[in-house]
């Protein structure tokens, strides 16, 4: 799944280890999340957008998923 | 986080037993055992074992004991020990399950290996392949997820 944490995340100076930290996962999980390895939970993708004060929808792209 | 904190105390006491326990299975292994045990194989294996076992958790209470000092690692430690990814992966390759089966089947191992030296070396073959294709999943699952 296209999200948009690197760029959030970039605007916002902060990195990975910051983000992971914040988040209550390990660096790695984000990296996953970034390069579209892994799809994040989605208590963990609410917490993420919280983070970065956006709903979820602006932090996920979800038009890539089947009805 | 306290309760963390908590959790990591109460494995710190039991892993210093068990070091203790497996400290004192090996001074008797080494010191008071009678030689027919210690002619064989079984014996050296199980003497082996005590030992890495003994190190092992004297390393992990070693471990622990740092985390505990240091708050940015204990959070990391947290955040590690609760990562959904981590989590995701070790359900794949069958941990917890197929680790405690591996000790039992070693445990059970070295109990028969004493009777039967056949018995021994199929339980220690089939816990070794048991913990390796649970590795090898678990490292292909790391590089795709």
């Amino acid at each position: 799944m296209k999200t948009r944490i690197a760029e959030l995340r970039k605007a916002k100076k902060i990195s990975q280890e910051e983000l992971a930290l914040a988040v209550g996962v390990t660096r790695q999980t984000i990296t996953s999340i970034e390069v579209e390895k892994y799809v994040a939970s989605l208590p963990l993708a609410y917490k993420i957008a919280r983070y970065f004060d956006l709903p979820i929808e602006e932090v996920f792209d979800f038009s890539q998923i089947d009805d | 986080m306290e309760q963390f904190r908590k959790k990591l105390k109460t494995r710190i006491y039991l892993l210093l037993a068990l070091s203790l326990l497996t400290a004192l299975l090996g001074v008797y292994d080494v010191f008071f055992a009678p030689e027919t045990l210690k002619n064989m194989k079984v014996f050296e294996f199980q003497m082996g074992a005590t030992i890495a076992i003994c190190i092992l958790s004297l390393l992990i209470v070693f471990k622990y004991s740092n985390t505990l000092n240091d708050d940015n690692k204990l959070k990391l430690e947290y955040n590690k020990e609760n990562d959904e990814r981590t989590k995701a992966i070790k359900t794949k390759a069958g941990i917890p399950i197929l680790p405690i089966l591996s000790i039992l089947m070693i445990i059970s191992g070295i109990i028969a290996g004493y009777f039967n030296i056949t018995v021994f070396y199929t339980l220690i073959i089939a816990a070794m392949c048991q913990v390796l294709i649970s590795g090898m999943i678990k490292l292909i699952y790391m590089k795709r997820m």
